[in-house]
């Protein structure tokens, strides 16, 4: 009779997850759409609206991009240094460059961009913003322009930001540390560099930067507009980052 | 708590630091699509070369053209053309193109590691300049195409090791018949088993071999003692050497005998040929005498009238 009893229990409570998910990733949705057509709208960019959105921009971003521009040289020196010994003790020297700027530009730069933000910066605001509005207790129109659209977009561009200043970085350093202060091997270097960054690559790469961006963005928000789940939003955040990795990497190795 | 407490931290000319930002963020996305699309050789003026080869596997389109290790052009696309070969359309940048002359040879290899190779060679610099939309025939060597080859040769060289190494053959044969030989030395009878083959035989040839000894040892005693004997006879107190001794006494008396009589002989010799001297001296003066008793025989045959015989006889 328990057996019997509790099989439409399972069902049920599967049920209702599937559709507590399904309703989760709408809203997430609904949200997402929201914020674009508020992206879209110049009166977003509007005199009212520009501090707060300026003052975002700066907290999210300048706080961010210092720790993490000397992280992210110091960690890009260590791995540079490393494949570089170890091509040359194989002597596959003149594969260290390419390598160097697939596995950290394309691959690692972004990703620990994106994951930077959404710890240092998004996740904490969201769940800050959920526990307000549970205090409040109410959401409008004006909430969303006034404290959703800020911190959504200083998210995505802290991501942009921290994302390009260390690609940059990181290429600067591939260079000084395979030829050291010379300008001399400079064009080829150039043409590596030119070789790697194909058409395809670059759009994976900034397809891949942006989609981490809008991850990292919307989704502590879009969940914070009703009661946080904590470490559910983290863990959603960093599954739909995973997904787009994966999604890049198929582009760009199959 | 007010809606004030929660906003952000205030910021000092935000929007003056966001506006850096967006700035920064626009020229550092800018400055990199401009440094790709001048890496990708887009503000290059190029002109094109056609290369064609018989399978394109390794070419990739963006991959350079090399020449004397310099990259002088990049393949633009790769596609096959009406004949079924492969045609890979490369962009030269007209700075470069100076480098390819008419007699231009472009060679693509293949490598074991890494990715193929296009290099091109110029033999001879004063040729005239090779011309925008040239076709070039590549040459393609490849070591990867000696693998199966040289898998064949090894492949062969197994077999031939392995039928060398089979348990029929002549090798095992031979390295089973060393077995036995090794085993028999080792074995009780040694050396002697392996030269008489059967156990048996090397038993009776064991034994034939001692008694051969046997008798070799009493021969030897006998010779012994024949040998002690002959030393006895020859060096002992009756022995010949003794009596040779005597014997040698003996010669050397008569040879002292012998060297007394030759003394006398020459004593003699010389005795004689004195009286040698002594008779030429003689016979003169016979001769003389004769000659006078000639001369008077002559004289007295004159004077005395009754001639008979006028020879003289000597005594």
């Amino acid at each position: 009779m328990n057996t019997q009893a509790s099989t439409p229990g399972i069902l049920q409570r599967l049920h209702q997850g599937v559709v507590a998910a399904l309703h989760g990733w709408w809203r997430l949705l609904h949200f997402a759409v929201l914020m674009f057509s508020m992206a879209l709208t110049p009166a977003s960019y509007g005199r009212a609206q520009r501090p707060i959105l300026a003052r975002h921009l700066v907290a999210d971003t300048v706080s961010n991009l210092a720790w993490f521009g000397v992280l992210s040289a110091l960690v890009s020196l260590v791995l540079i240094r490393i494949v570089v010994v170890t091509s040359q003790s194989y002597g596959l020297s003149r594969f260290a460059l390419e390598m160097v700027v697939r596995v950290l530009v394309l691959e690692l730069i972004p990703l620990s961009a994106a994951a930077f933000v959404a710890l240092r910066t998004t996740l904490p605001a969201g769940l800050e913003l959920a526990q307000r509005r549970h205090a409040a207790n109410d959401a409008s129109g004006g909430e969303l322009h006034r404290e959703f659209f800020p911190r959504v977009a200083a998210g995505v561009f802290a991501v942009w930001m921290l994302a390009a200043v260390s690609c940059v970085l990181t290429l600067i350093l591939a260079y000084l540390s395979l030829y050291g202060f010379t300008p001399w091997a400079l064009a080829g270097y150039t043409r590596v560099v030119g070789q790697v960054f194909n058409p395809a690559v670059s759009l994976i790469l900034v397809l891949k930067i942006a989609f981490f961006s809008f991850a990292v963005g919307l989704i502590p928000m879009a969940t914070s507009s009703r009661i946080s789940q904590g470490l559910g939003d983290m863990v959603r955040v960093f599954g739909v980052m995973l997904l787009i990795e994966i999604a890049s990497l198929m582009g760009n190795y199959y | 708590m007010t809606e004030q407490e929660h906003e952000a931290a205030p910021v000092r000319n935000a929007e003056f630091k966001a506006a850096i930002l967006l700035v920064l963020l626009a020229v550092l996305v800018l400055g990199s699509a401009l440094y790709l699309l001048y890496a990708r050789g887009a503000f290059e003026s190029t002109q094109t070369l056609i290369l064609q080869a018989d399978d394109s596997d390794g070419v990739v389109v963006g991959m350079d053209v090399t020449f004397a290790g310099f990259p002088i052009g990049r393949v633009r696309r790769i596609e096959l053309s009406p004949e079924g070969k492969a045609r890979m359309v490369v962009d030269v940048p007209r700075k470069d193109a100076h480098w390819l002359r008419s007699s231009s040879i472009f060679t693509l290899e293949r490598g074991l590691v890494g990715g193929a190779k296009l290099r091109a060679f110029s033999g001879i610099p004063t040729d005239p300049p090779l011309e925008d939309g040239a076709a070039r025939t590549l040459l393609v060597g490849d070591p990867g195409a000696e693998i199966p080859r040289l898998l064949a040769a090894a492949r062969d060289l197994l077999q031939n090791l392995n039928d060398l190494t089979a348990e029929n053959s002549a090798l095992a044969a031979s390295l089973a018949n060393v077995a036995g030989v090794t085993g028999k030395l080792n074995g009780p009878h040694g050396a002697m088993g392996l030269i008489a083959g059967d156990d048996k035989n090397a038993q009776q040839l064991a034994e034939r071999a001692n008694k051969l000894l046997v008798t070799v040892n009493a021969l030897a005693i006998k010779a012994d003692s024949l040998i002690g004997h002959a030393d006895e006879r020859v060096f002992g107190q009756q022995g010949t050497i003794i009596q040779l001794n005597g014997l040698l006494a003996d010669a050397r008396n008569s040879l002292k005998k012998m060297d007394a009589v030759l003394v006398e002989a020459q004593a003699v010799a010389s005795n004689t040929k004195e009286a040698t001297a002594d008779l030429g001296a003689l016979r003169g003066e016979v001769e003389s005498s004769l000659r006078r008793v000639e001369q008077l025989v002559n004289e007295i045959n004159r004077k005395w009238p009754f001639k008979r015989d006028t020879e003289i006889k000597l005594p």
